[in-house]
């Protein structure tokens, strides 16, 4: 099966967690080739939220690779995660822009007010925060994605603001109209 | 054939070898630390670092893995070249200070201290060859172990950090690690792969008790038609030594005097 | 999005679609484009354009034929979400049945010339009025006022911040003045998820132009003629690598597009695969026909999933249309492309890195004695150049190496893409001419330093680059000027510092970036970035002792001279050039332990102004040590002894009376 076919198959995001055997699905939707296990393993964390191990150990069998460069891979790269996520996943830029408007300390604000590390998840499960290296939207600096909700122009006060709406149960999309309004404000508060 | 001059010495040369094959073959020395000739190079301590003149400039690469394909002028012992081996290996020793490998390489190569600090963690005194990776994925076939993480991080590890399941216990990669960072520990009948926490059973000489392999081994390399080991295979496994002995014993069987002694059950 | 198509199979059939689409192009009376790119869509983008989709789709008999479009990076991300809406007449040279109008407004850079038919370059948009800061709840009145009524609408054009002058369209904002889009010509214009309007422009007539008349030697010739050089930071000859690979021995070959854009700062590449992706594609075909490869691969990054959709989509598109695939418009030649993307590893930016995640494995480098268009991804020939380097390709082709040749410096040829980020005031994204000088880009383009600030120094190239200082603005861009001012191109990201960063922390910032991104196989790389990161994390908070500024020199020397990849061996530049143009702050810290630019906490200190401070107590109520005391309505005084520097009290005043000393 060549690329052309492979592709036309190809859906590229897995809506629900999948019944029976979710990971030969995967598989066939690249037709079985090992170099496309990273993107085989991104469709799996896509489906379940992380990357169960048993779905690692049955990608290696079908793939014949050895389970040891699957952990190796799932290991290298910053986007896998081996532990499920929490309900909500932070993604925090700290990209060199958003770095000189102060991300430091909205990494550590968010480290303080909901303990949680950054790579890791809250002890109460709520939120996954997953520090990145440039967003690309510079612009906005300093920039905070939550449930790919994007907010820019954020500060340590109001992402906490932020992420407590969120922990209480509203949208990020809802959140982010709010902070939409304030963003001017805030911005030319902090200027002077 | 290529010409390759190792500082003022001029060596013949095959067209695919390196630099560093042909600085062994002549005597020249040049420190390595991942380099295993068993294994493909890997190229990661950066230890055998030399100097190539490209015409107009001198490139630093790596000797073990250069590939010669013309006539090459190196320079091993220039003040720059030197230098940098120097600057490794007072890295490496500050990775791993205690490790006394890493003192007498150093020690070799002129330095006595690090002159910095230990700034990463260094398990076991492990200094991320990949001796031990390679050994494993393309000498015994197994790939049950492979570098973790990224970065600082990094660390030879079995999958999730935990017993191998695929592991047969060879003790290969104990063999080849230069630091002393896996032991292949035995305990009774019982075999470990420290760091690894990989354990098996171990087949001991009938006669005298020594370890002879661990099970597994034994069988992945029965399986693969060695001969050689399937008297150890059959129940009547013994060591070199008792081998040697039972076989002088009946050769000399029917030599007056009666031949040495039997070898002799020991307890475990 | 394309209406239903049987594949082309000819040149000619090509041109009868284009006049297809055009003609359906000129039926329409206004367009509106709303940008969606990196920097607007965060604001609410997607909004605005479901609003203008909306009223265009509403009931009731419309009295303007309307298109919507929902376009790639229109450049002033500062001015965001911007829309532009135009008028049939306005658009230049959209269609073959209209009149050719001139480029206005070039300001004084040489070179940027008309293309025949098809968008101008050098003047940036068609004209039409430019709106910014459009908000959802502005749909209405535009529609009204500007769609239907041919009006504008005052409030949110473009006003000049010193002289109040509103600006109608692009063309008088000062931030285009001097752009030169050629890898972004279509970006802005073109709808991003549509190859019918990439079609409209002369998209694809590059490529059918090769396989009807070209041979490889031909294209090779005439990329090597361009001068074009590579766009993803290293800068080599393009045309050279071309040769190179299609000499190579070894079947298959490959050709990869590198959209690994790990670069902290730089959205180029971001831009370009979300804004016009087509562009990439078209570039990679050219390129497979020229080197004798029949497989491309897309790199993107994993965080990117915009521009992976786009591209996706882009792909299917030119497969359904016959530009992908078997024996494409009836040449012979087949090409076909699939799209990877990255696991998260800046790393995998470097080729031998990238290959190794192409194969399914960690991205480590490996050597390059034996380069990658020899034996790249498994071990055949393979062709890497960024997704910039591709879509400068089909303009060249279509245009000529000699018109290229004739934009930008001797050794720089043709335009380069950059973000503009920082303390400018207008921030963006622009493509220049080669050549154009740091003042211009920053002061002229970026409208210099805001609020009232000094500018300190640019950064450029990155985590492999370094900056330049005031002293160096009028230096001229390019790849080989920036490398000997102690920097490097990189792929285009430009940071702009004030007097309030400290280039001591700064180097600390990019330490701590590749510390965490470094792959850690090989020991300078590993151990020696850990080691400068201690040295300058001790500098920073006030431990330095003498002797530290030599240490990190022969670190960085020993990293250059014995690091495996580009990663290592440029790890050292943030610190080399911070030294060299501001080593007297690296010497106020380890001998004075005092941060001049005051940035690095107990470096300085906090004191209350007491002119400014008016008594109200906040700052006295927030210290978290107690270390403020003061009697209501009296000036608040910090006592040194206790403060921690955590600078909440500078946080809570809201009347500017905490300073810095």
């Amino acid at each position: 099966m060549g690329p052309s076919e492979v592709h036309e198959q190809c859906s590229r995001r897995p809506q629900q967690a999948c019944g029976a055997n979710p990971v030969r699905r995967i598989i066939d939707r690249y037709g079985g080739e090992p170099e496309m296990l990273i993107p085989m393993m991104q469709d799996i964390q896509a489906a379940e939220g992380y990357l169960p191990r048993e779905h690692l150990r049955t990608l290696g069998q079908e793939l014949h690779v050895p389970l040891s460069r699957i952990y190796g891979v799932a290991t290298f790269y910053a986007s896998f995660r081996l532990q499920p996520k929490g309900e909500h996943t932070i993604t925090l830029c700290l990209g060199t822009v958003c770095y000189l408007k102060g991300a430091d300390r909205i990494r550590d604000a968010i480290r303080d007010e909901f303990q949680v590390p950054p790579g890791g998840t809250s002890p109460d499960g709520k939120f996954t925060f997953a520090p990145v290296n440039c967003l690309g939207a510079c612009a906005l600096a300093p920039v905070m994605v939550v449930d790919g909700e994007y907010f820019g122009g954020v500060s340590p006060a109001s992402v906490v603001d932020i992420l407590r709406k969120v922990a209480a149960g509203r949208q990020p999309a809802e959140c982010a109209a709010d902070a939409g309004n304030r963003q001017e404000e805030g911005r030319e508060a902090r200027e002077t | 054939m290529p010409t390759v001059i190792l500082d003022e010495k001029s060596c013949a040369a095959e067209v695919g070898e390196t630099i560093l094959d042909v600085a062994r073959r002549n005597g020249v020395w040049i420190p390595t630390l991942c380099y295993h000739p068993a294994l493909e190079a890997y190229a990661s301590c950066r230890l055998c670092m030399v100097e190539i003149d490209r015409g107009g400039w001198w490139q630093m690469v790596t000797a073990c893995n250069y590939p010669v394909r013309r006539d090459l002028a190196v320079r091993v012992e220039s003040e720059r070249a030197v230098r940098a081996r120097q600057g490794v290996m007072r890295l490496l020793l500050a990775r791993a200070p205690e490790s006394p490998e890493l003192q007498r390489l150093a020690a070799r190569l002129g330095i006595q201290s690090p002159g910095l600090p230990t700034v990463t963690v260094a398990e076991r005194n492990c200094i991320l060859c990949g001796l031990c990776v390679r050994a494993c994925e393309e000498r015994i076939g197994t790939a049950a172990i492979s570098l973790a993480g990224r970065g600082v991080e990094r660390k030879v590890s079995t999958p999730f950090d935990e017993p191998s399941a695929d592991c047969i216990l060879c003790g290969a990669c104990a063999a080849v690690c230069p630091v002393g960072t896996i032991q292949w520990e035995v305990h009774g009948d019982e075999v470990e792969l420290v760091p690894f926490g990989t354990r098996g059973p171990v087949r001991r000489c009938a006669a005298c008790g020594a370890v002879l392999a661990a099970e597994l081994a034994a069988l992945a390399v029965a399986g693969r038609g060695a001969a050689a080991v399937q008297g150890l295979m059959d129940g009547e496994g013994f060591c070199w030594r008792c081998k040697r002995k039972k076989l002088a014993r009946e050769l000399s069987a029917g030599l007056p005097g009666g031949g040495p002694p039997s070898p002799r059950e020991r307890p475990p | 999005m394309s209406t239903v198509v049987s594949k082309l199979e000819s040149s000619r059939d090509l041109e009868e679609y284009r006049s297809e689409v055009c003609g359906r192009a000129a039926r329409v009376d206004c367009t509106v484009r709303v940008c969606c790119g990196p920097g607007c869509l965060p604001k609410g983008a997607a909004k605005v354009y479901d609003g203008f989709v909306a009223a265009a789709g509403g009931p009731g008999e419309k009295s303007v034929a309307v298109s919507s479009k929902l376009t790639g990076c229109q450049g002033l991300c500062e001015c965001g979400p911007i829309v532009t809406v135009s008028r049939l007449w306005e658009e230049r040279g959209d269609s073959p049945h209209l009149p050719e109008r001139p480029a206005t407004n070039l300001g004084s850079v040489p070179g940027c010339a008309q293309m025949g038919t098809g968008y101008p370059l050098g003047a940036f948009f068609p004209g039409g009025i430019f709106y910014q800061r459009v908000r959802p709840e502005d749909v209405a009145e535009i529609w009204r006022e500007s769609v239907e009524g041919g009006r504008v609408v005052e409030r949110l054009l473009y006003h000049d911040d010193k002289t109040g002058t509103a600006a109608r369209t692009a063309a008088e904002i000062p931030f285009y003045r001097g752009h030169c889009r050629v890898a972004l010509a279509l970006c802005g214009v073109a709808d991003a998820r549509s190859i019918d309007d990439y079609i409209a422009a002369r998209g694809y007539a590059a490529l059918a132009k090769v396989l009807a008349s070209m041979t490889p030697e031909d294209v090779m010739a005439e990329v090597t003629r361009s001068g074009l050089r590579g766009r993803g930071g290293g800068g080599f000859p393009t045309g050279k690598k071309w040769r190179s690979a299609r000499d190579a021995h070894g079947e298959p070959k490959y050709l990869i597009a590198n959209g690994d854009e790990g670069d902290p700062g730089a959205f180029m590449d971001r831009a370009l695969m979300e804004g016009v992706p087509h562009a990439v594609i078209e570039g990679m075909i050219i390129g497979g026909y020229a080197i004798g490869s029949s497989r491309g691969y897309i790199y993107v990054r994993n965080e990117y999933p915009i521009a992976v959709d786009r591209l996706h989509d882009a792909v299917l598109q030119a497969r359904r249309m016959g530009f992908l695939g078997e024996n494409i418009l009836g040449s012979g030649f087949s090409f076909d492309i699939r799209i990877n993307r990255g696991g998260g590893a800046f790393v995998c930016g470097e080729s031998t890195a990238l290959m190794a995640s192409l194969e399914g494995r960690v991205g480590e480098p490996r050597a390059k004695y034996i380069h990658t268009v020899e034996a790249g991804f498994h071990g055949k020939p393979s062709l890497l150049n960024n997704v910039e380097t591709w879509a400068n390709v089909p303009p060249i082709i279509l245009h000529g190496a000699d018109w290229f040749a004739a934009l930008g410096t001797p050794k720089s040829k043709g335009t380069k893409v950059f973000s503009l980020v920082g303390r400018v005031k207008n921030t963006g994204l622009v493509e220049v001419p080669m050549g154009m000088t740091l003042r211009q880009i920053i002061f002229d383009i970026g409208g210099g330093i805001r609020d009232e600030k000094s500018f300190k120094a640019v950064q450029t190239g990155g985590p492999s680059g370094g900056c330049i200082p005031a002293a160096c603005l009028d230096e001229p861009v390019d790849f080989d000027r920036l490398s000997e001012l102690g920097s490097m191109m990189g792929s285009g990201g430009m940071i702009v510092m004030d007097e309030d960063t400290c280039m001591v922390n700064l180097a600390r910032y990019f330490l701590r970036f590749l510390k965490e991104e470094s792959c850690g196989k090989c020991t300078p790389c590993r151990e020696g970035i850990a080691q400068m990161l201690h040295l300058l994390e001790e500098i920073t908070a006030g431990r330095g002792r003498p002797g530290d500024l030599e240490r990190l020199e022969q670190l960085a020397a020993l990293l250059e001279d014995t690091a495996l990849c580009a990663l290592g061996k440029t790890a050292a530049n943030p610190v080399l050039s911070t030294l060299r143009y501001f080593r007297g702050e690296y010497e106020a810290h380890i001998a004075q332990r005092h941060c001049p630019a005051k940035e690095c906490r107990g470096l300085f200190r906090y004191r209350i102004d007491a002119e400014a401070c008016t008594g109200c107590g906040v700052c006295r109520k927030k210290c978290p040590v107690d270390a403020i005391a003061g009697q209501r309505k009296e000036p608040h005084v910090i006592d040194d002894e206790k403060c921690t520097f955590c600078g909440t009290c500078r946080d809570v005043c809201r009347f500017a009376a905490v300073t810095r000393v």
